[in-house]
């Protein structure tokens, strides 16, 4: 398994439902053996992705591609990839091992042979006590593995996950999501995962594409998409953002400055091209993180700008500070992020605060 | 509804047992005259007996009629599951003219019995088909249809359409999966349109008078010795189909309300 | 099956024999046969023999004949008391269905919907028997001193008529009033009682207001059945107790006018279809949504 060749490629893939379009003209490419995410909020046509790979739909126009063949057409039964659905779709009247042993069986599978792989899959899945069990007798998390084993025991070259996590709750959510990154592991399998969790999908992929309204916004490591997000929804969306509007100004080696209410801020241009070479007065914005910003002290000579404390909330390891700056402290509405002490000494609302944040962490968005 | 006064709990607990006695004071009067003798309105409660059972037993008759109304039971069962599955498929599948179907199989249990029952005898008449045991059949086929069809398709808009996306999913192809996935799926919900259809056509009276020939049925048997009044060993059959009745609801309930309701109930 | 996309369906090729196949059963043996009994309407007979030359005589007949239309209204009249005789009996019975807990609630429900299945013609026969001039319900009367002798009132005339068809579909309005009850959330009773709404205001302004679509079908269900029915009348009625549904049979039997009978059918469809649609438009439950 080389993780630059491509497994699977979407060209220009266009998906309407009768005259409503839900996807424009899509260009993606998965990676043998990596863990793709496909994060987006409800209707931004993450799933139809998934089903059109899966071939639960068909294409508008467009191809797919896998190994450089086109399966645009391929009936999904003769895809080699398998489906993890949300609602697990398990077989009810099936056991465990039924369901598992499934795809086996309707291949002509010799029930030997069977047995044998779906005690595997169920090892590998811990589940290797429950083989009798009917879906209705399991716990969400265990259907939840019933479903993985039953995708996986066909070696399918391409797993798709819809959303699975979505009906666990958040202590199962969590033991789950590095349980299926060990398993992506041990198999070396190529994950497609879909979810509209954005904290899911920075746990485990290893790319993120990140789609809206029916187009890819951007594709890459959550590193990259946390701190150099390429456009305005990709920087709200992906984690809390202070985000604050003006127009670009000059550039310095691998910083910009951008002029803004709070003053002419200056950010980190590096290895992003296009906003090297934007134009002057472009409208963008300076973007930094909760956690970037911090109470100014002498060291800090750029970024400086000062605000008003709005509102403090305890959230935990971390207290948030509502801040408003800008023109007569109104106009701009921040957050800063800071880590909570035991003595509970904190900023009082109301006072006038001097802030800043570091050029390296802060970096710019085009509008 | 806890909220209310005690008082309006009595009235209405009251309302209640006078409707139950209502609908059992006309199955209780033949059951006590299946055990005791009437005479004037008068129960004689001091000599219980069997004899009208042991009468029962030796009117031919009436078993014959019996044995008619389950042969076109069995018929109808038959016929009504295997087409009213097939046209609850047809409909989940969204092909052409499905709502136009669905009115068309309704009609006849919309209908009021006595419409549906001429039409099919003037129907009968004008392809010359004589009025026999098969008339029968497909009179009461008409009408339970709708029953088996609709509870068929209750079930499969239930099912959770990833079920059979699933199953192509995992390599099958559609026969595959309409037996191994779709078919045990809908299994308990034929097996309780059935029962549904048995019973209604074991006591379908009115359409049975209108398309039937020589070989009635015991509805209609009863209905036509009902005029001279009856025999007591009729009381007896009574008792005894008020029994089977009773076990075949048990049983309807059963394959009817899903296993997951009926174990959250409990 | 979802035929949608790249899934497999070898039988599409086939999709109009399939689709043929669908409908002949419920054409040839529902929609023709209804068909041919509306041209019979048109038809007349002469001597015996059916005339196939299309009139609206049968029509003209129904709407000037002295006749028909007092029978066809007060068998209305009739079956809209029924309807409304056996609302009354099955409300409260199906709100204190729905005061009962878990098992106890369906056990009930199910010995009050039993009746359903027992065969028709006996409890025609024992209703009757009940209601007689030597019945248990006059030795009861008498009994009781209400009654001096035992009176010809339930005897063979439309008043038996109407308790016979009452007691036979009492069940048919239990459920789906039941049902309508049992789909009103808790939630908003208790927070009508929350807002300080005594007993009997949460029942008029809540529960009522919220059951009333299973009101509409059940009085949809009953007359629909009262009207149909030919056989309760011709058995409990006598001479006085005509109904529209026993004229009707009897153009089939003793009468033999064929398309006559054909004509009145219409009308009793047309009636039947308008209390369908009317149940339809009320029995709409608007409080699912919540």
């Amino acid at each position: 398994m080389n993780q630059n060749t491509d497994l699977l490629t979407l060209r220009s893939v266009s998906k309407s439902y009768g005259t409503v379009p839900v996807l424009h003209d899509i260009d993606l490419s998965i990676k043998d053996g990596e863990f793709l995410t496909v994060l987006g909020p409800s209707g931004s046509g993450k799933t139809t992705v998934l089903r059109l790979i899966g071939g639960l739909e068909p294409l508008t126009s467009g191809e797919i591609r896998l190994d450089g063949q086109d399966i645009s057409r391929m009936p999904i039964n003769r895809r080699p990839f398998n489906t993890v659905f949300q609602d697990y779709a398990l077989f009810p009247h099936l056991t465990v091992s039924g369901n598992v042993g499934y795809g086996l069986s309707v291949r002509h599978v010799p029930r030997k042979e069977i047995a044998r792989r779906v005690a595997e899959a169920l090892e590998l899945v811990q589940l290797g006590r429950f083989t009798d069990r009917f879906p209705a007798q399991l716990s969400g998390g265990q259907r939840q593995r019933v479903a993985l084993a039953r995708a996986l025991i066909c070696q399918p070259r391409l797993i798709l996950l819809d959303e699975p996590l979505a009906a666990l709750d958040l202590e199962l959510r969590r033991q789950m999501q590095e349980f299926l990154k060990s398993i992506q592991r041990e198999i070396k399998t190529t994950f497609l995962f879909v979810t509209h969790d954005q904290e899911e999908a920075i746990g485990m992929a290893d790319r993120i594409c990140v789609m809206q309204a029916g187009h890819i916004r951007q594709l890459g490591t959550p590193h990259e998409l946390y701190y150099k997000p390429n456009c305005e929804f990709v920087a709200r969306f992906f984690g809390e953002n202070n985000l604050v509007a003006g127009k670009l100004g000059s550039v310095q080696g691998e910083l910009r400055s951008i002029e803004t209410a709070l003053g002419r801020l200056v950010c980190s241009i590096r290895d992003q091209p296009h906003l090297k070479t934007a134009t002057d007065g472009a409208s963008a914005f300076a973007a930094f993180r909760p956690e970037a910003l911090h109470l100014a002290d002498a060291k800090d000579t750029e970024n400086r700008f000062s605000g008003t404390i709005a509102d403090m909330a305890f959230a935990g390891s971390s207290t948030v500070a509502t801040i408003t700056a800008g023109a007569d402290h109104a106009g701009q509405r921040l957050r800063l992020r800071m880590p909570s002490r035991v003595d509970g000494s904190t900023l009082k609302s109301g006072a006038t605060i001097s802030l800043a944040f570091a050029p390296h962490e802060g970096h710019l968005v085009l509008a | 509804m806890t909220a209310l006064p005690r008082l309006s709990t009595v009235f209405l607990a009251a309302i209640t047992t006078l409707v139950a006695v209502l609908l059992y004071s006309p199955l209780a009067v033949p059951i006590v005259s299946s055990f005791f003798t009437i005479a004037h309105g008068n129960v004689d409660w001091s000599s219980p007996t069997l004899a009208t059972y042991v009468a029962l037993a030796e009117n031919h008759d009436i078993l014959a009629a019996l044995r008619t109304t389950l042969i076109v039971g069995v018929c109808t069962v038959i016929l009504s599951v295997v087409s009213g599955t097939l046209l609850a498929l047809y409909y989940h599948s969204r092909r052409s003219g499905r709502t136009l179907l669905q009115f068309i199989i309704f009609l006849p249990f919309l209908m009021p019995p006595i419409i549906s029952g001429l039409a099919l005898l003037i129907f009968f008449r004008e392809i010359g088909l004589e009025r026999s045991l098969l008339t029968v059949v497909i009179g009461h086929t008409v009408f339970v249809l709708a029953i088996v069809y609709r509870t068929v398709l209750m079930r499969l808009q239930s099912m959770s359409r990833t079920l059979v996306e699933a199953s192509y999913d995992l390599g099958a192809t559609g026969w595959q999966t309409f037996w191994r996935i779709v078919l045990p799926n809908l299994s308990s919900a034929m097996v309780g349109g059935a029962i549904l259809a048995f019973a209604l056509s074991f006591d379908e009276t009115m359409i049975t008078i209108l398309v039937t020939g020589t070989q009635s049925t015991l509805p209609v048997r009863l209905w036509a010795m009902m005029r001279l009044g009856f025999s007591p060993d009729i009381n007896a059959l009574v008792a005894l189909i008020l029994m089977f009745t009773v076990l075949l609801c048990v049983l309807a309930a059963r394959f009817l309300i899903p296993r997951q309701v009926a174990t959250e109930r409990t | 099956m979802s035929g949608t996309g790249t899934i497999p369906l070898a039988e599409r090729r086939w999709s109009l024999l399939v689709t043929v196949l669908a409908f002949a059963l419920p054409v040839v043996f529902v929609l023709v046969p209804l068909a041919i009994f509306l041209g019979y309407s048109f038809f007349s007979v002469d001597q015996g023999t059916i005339v196939h030359t299309l009139s609206l005589g049968n029509y003209v007949r129904f709407f000037t004949d002295p006749i028909f239309l007092p029978v066809f209204w007060n068998t209305i009249v009739l079956c809209l008391s029924v309807a409304a005789i056996c609302i009354l009996l099955a409300y409260p019975a199906a709100y204190f269905l729905t005061t009962l807990k878990g098992r106890w609630r369906y056990a009930l429900l199910m010995l009050l919907l039993v009746p359903l299945l027992m065969s028709y013609v006996i409890k025609i026969y024992a209703i009757r028997s009940i209601l007689g001039l030597n019945g248990f319900l006059n030795k009861a009367l008498v009994g009781l001193g209400i009654l001096q002798e035992p009176s010809t009132l339930f005897v063979f005339n439309m008043n038996a008529i109407l308790l016979t068809l009452t007691l036979l579909l009492i069940p048919f309005a239990i459920l789906p009033i039941f049902l309508s009850l049992e789909r009103i959330p808790q939630v908003l009773l208790r927070a009508s009682d929350d807002l300080g709404a005594s007993g009997l205001q949460t029942f008029l302004r809540i529960t009522l207001p919220l059951s009333l679509p299973g009101v509409a079908s059940a009085a949809s269900f009953v007359f629909v059945l009262a009207i149909g029915d030919f056989l309760t009348p011709q058995m409990v009625g006598g001479i006085s107790g005509f109904t529209f549904g026993r004229i009707l049979y009897s153009q089939f039997g003793t009468a033999y006018n064929w398309p006559f009978g054909a004509a009145l059918s219409v009308a009793l469809a047309v009636v039947v279809i308008a209390a369908i649609l009317v149940g339809e438009r009320f029995g709409r439950n608007r409080g699912t949504a919540i």
